[in-house]
């Protein structure tokens, strides 16, 4: 992070597929300060899941600059460790691990932490309380309702203490009254844990929860509307 | 929970699929292990046929077979070697075949159908001070008395097949005979054979004053090749000699030939079972192609995701490896328990070279078959696989 208190500087980035046929992102100019939550809105193919997944260190843009928690994206190598330190994801399908119980998947990143075993499982354990699942932790995945999966997901993206969650989609699949109750345990961790939340959703009701909305449309910030 | 018990658990999520690929490397495992111990024990016999102290030549004459049965040489024969430089020691052994073996047990005075009731019990006639040349160094029990003539001693092999211990009654030639004592050479002939008096022996078959064989032992400077060509020298057209290196080698020839099948067959089932593997590893990384990009979404390096894939596959050879090793020593020892014939004649060896080789094909089946599944888990761009459907 830099002395401006932007956790998230972005400046004329651009990200093109199909040998540049597609431009997902076309100029992209964001900042966002440390502890914020913003919500990302725009329509299908606008490029707010490319957006993302660039601050999330998925992808690599073309052109531009980006700095994420202090970290130069276009030019360090090690985006898996700043995966590991520095990101939480939460996507639209929990993706959880079907084989391994709901105290297995939230210890999954923390493999690359060199965390022991023990400390796995207490800063696990302290996760599932805080999304409230803690009498449910050595259910499988599938005996869950989608819910209580997506809570799972959340307690796995804040267990290496990331400064950043990013949500793509996160109440996507679920019914309105659940992803009320998820959107408002993700607002609660975000204030609880001080950790920035970025959120992608296409729902203006879920958007306006968030402190300011970012419009995306063609690859571009059109609009930004502080809520507060 | 480690990484470790996230790579063994992780084959299972797939049961048929694992069971399928576990069978098809298992059946390798099986080939290699029981082949080895089949072949290895035999190699052991071979080795027990030069140990030392027992004879290092067998005269017999031109034209016969030196296993063959009856006697076509003169006993005097054995004597008159004696004077050729380089000979140590001599005896002349009659060899017989008893066809229509009746054993009975005196201590539960039941009958039973001898061994080798097909192919008949192997007697050899032979001085009882002169047994340490066809390998005999130690008796359990007592060994039978020149000049008896009801008396045996019984190799260990055969004595197991038929239940017969040291006092028990055998009869052979229609008559009974006491077993006096049991040992055990490592010779699988000779441990499936019976012993007695030569003259004894030469009375029962109708061959007084003959022999079969001459076994010939020679001083400790003398070449058995010089010795053995002195003999054949001295009697030209009458007299062949075989060397114990000899008859070792031709045996290990044919075990060096079934050593070759053995590894071609167990090469081909390897290598369809790696196949098996490769094909269950692609199919484990196609259907956890959007995991694998969580995987990498959470902050696991490429490495990572390539050692969890590997893991995966060697877990599945090394359980096959456990798995086709209880299942070849097992079906090894019922097969020669069931099989008296068969047994009698094999010891398996349970030498753990042969276990080590079995392991570390497992191993490095998992390896290969695992390799290309893992490098392609690894090197997935995290978008597109988070994408995937």
């Amino acid at each position: 992070m830099n002395n401006t208190g932007n956790i998230i500087e972005i400046k004329g980035l651009k990200k093109s597929y199909d040998n540049g046929k597609i431009k997902a992102l076309n100029g992209m100019d964001l900042e966002v300060k440390k502890g914020e939550f913003i919500s990302i809105m725009g329509p299908s193919g606008s490029g707010k899941s490319s957006l993302l997944n660039m601050i999330g260190a998925l992808d690599r843009a073309d052109e531009g600059t980006i700095t994420v928690a202090g970290i130069d994206l276009m030019k360090t190598k090690k985006l898996y460790e700043f995966r590991s330190k520095e990101i939480g994801f939460v996507f639209q399908m929990h993706n959880l691990i079907p084989n391994l119980s709901v105290l297995e998947n939230v210890q999954i990143p923390m493999f690359e932490t060199k965390t022991s075993s023990k400390d796995m499982k207490k800063r696990a354990l302290e996760l599932l309380k805080a999304v409230n699942l803690e009498d449910k932790i050595n259910q499988k995945p599938t005996k869950l309702s989608g819910g209580e999966r997506q809570r799972v997901a959340i307690a796995r993206a804040l267990v290496n203490h990331p400064s950043i969650i990013l949500a793509d989609e996160p109440t996507g699949s679920l019914d309105s009254k659940t992803g009320e109750v998820i959107l408002n345990l993700l607002k609660d961790l975000h204030s609880k844990e001080n950790v920035t939340l970025v959120m992608v959703t296409h729902e203006p009701y879920v958007g306006k929860m968030a402190e300011r909305i970012v419009t995306v449309l063609d690859g571009k910030c059109q609009n930004i509307i502080s809520t507060l | 929970m480690s990484f470790l018990s996230l790579v063994v658990k992780n084959p299972f999520r797939n049961k048929t699929r694992s069971a399928l690929a576990i069978v098809g490397i298992s059946i390798g495992i099986i080939v290699i292990v029981a082949l080895g111990m089949v072949t290895g024990g035999l190699e052991n016999s071979t080795q027990s046929t030069l140990k030392a102290g027992a004879a290092e030549i067998t005269v017999i004459q031109t034209g016969s077979n030196s296993f063959g049965s009856g006697g076509s040489l003169n006993e005097s024969l054995a004597a008159s070697l004696l004077s050729i430089n380089g000979v140590k020691d001599t005896t002349g052994i009659l060899r017989a075949t008893n066809t229509s073996t009746t054993v009975t047990a005196t201590t539960t005075n039941s009958s039973s159908s001898g061994f080798g009731a097909e192919g008949g019990v192997s007697i050899t006639g032979i001085e009882a001070n002169k047994l340490s040349l066809i390998g005999i160094d130690s008796v359990n029990g007592t060994a039978f008395t020149n000049t008896s003539t009801n008396q045996v001693i019984m190799g260990i092999t055969i004595a197991q097949s038929l239940n017969k211990t040291v006092g028990d009654t055998i009869n052979l030639y229609g008559k009974n005979f006491t077993i006096t004592g049991t040992y055990e050479t490592g010779n699988f002939i000779t441990d499936a054979g019976i012993m007695m008096p030569l003259s004894t022996l030469q009375n029962l078959t109708s061959n007084q004053n003959k022999i079969s064989d001459v076994l010939v032992k020679v001083t400790d400077n003398a070449n058995v090749t010089t010795v053995s060509q002195s003999i054949e020298n001295a009697y030209p057209n009458q007299l062949s000699t075989t060397t114990a290196a000899d008859q070792a080698n031709r045996i290990n020839q044919g075990l060096s030939f079934i050593n070759t099948a053995s590894w071609a067959i167990s090469l081909l089932a390897i290598f369809i079972g790696a196949v098996g593997v490769i094909n269950t590893m692609i199919m484990s990384v196609y259907e956890r192609t959007r995991e694998i990009g969580v995987l990498k979404a959470v902050g696991w390096r490429d490495r990572r995701i390539l050692g969890m894939i590997l893991g995966e596959s060697i877990v599945l050879t090394l359980l096959a490896f456990v798995i086709g090793t209880i299942v070849a020593v097992v079906g090894v020892e019922l097969i020669l328990t069931l099989s008296p014939s068969v047994g009698g004649i094999i010891k398996p060896s349970f030498a753990y070279d042969i276990f080590l080789r079995a392991f570390v094909v497992a191993f490095l089946v998992g390896v290969i078959g695992g390799l290309y599944p893992a490098y392609r888990a690894s090197r997935l761009s995290p978008t597109e696989a988070l994408r995937y459907e």
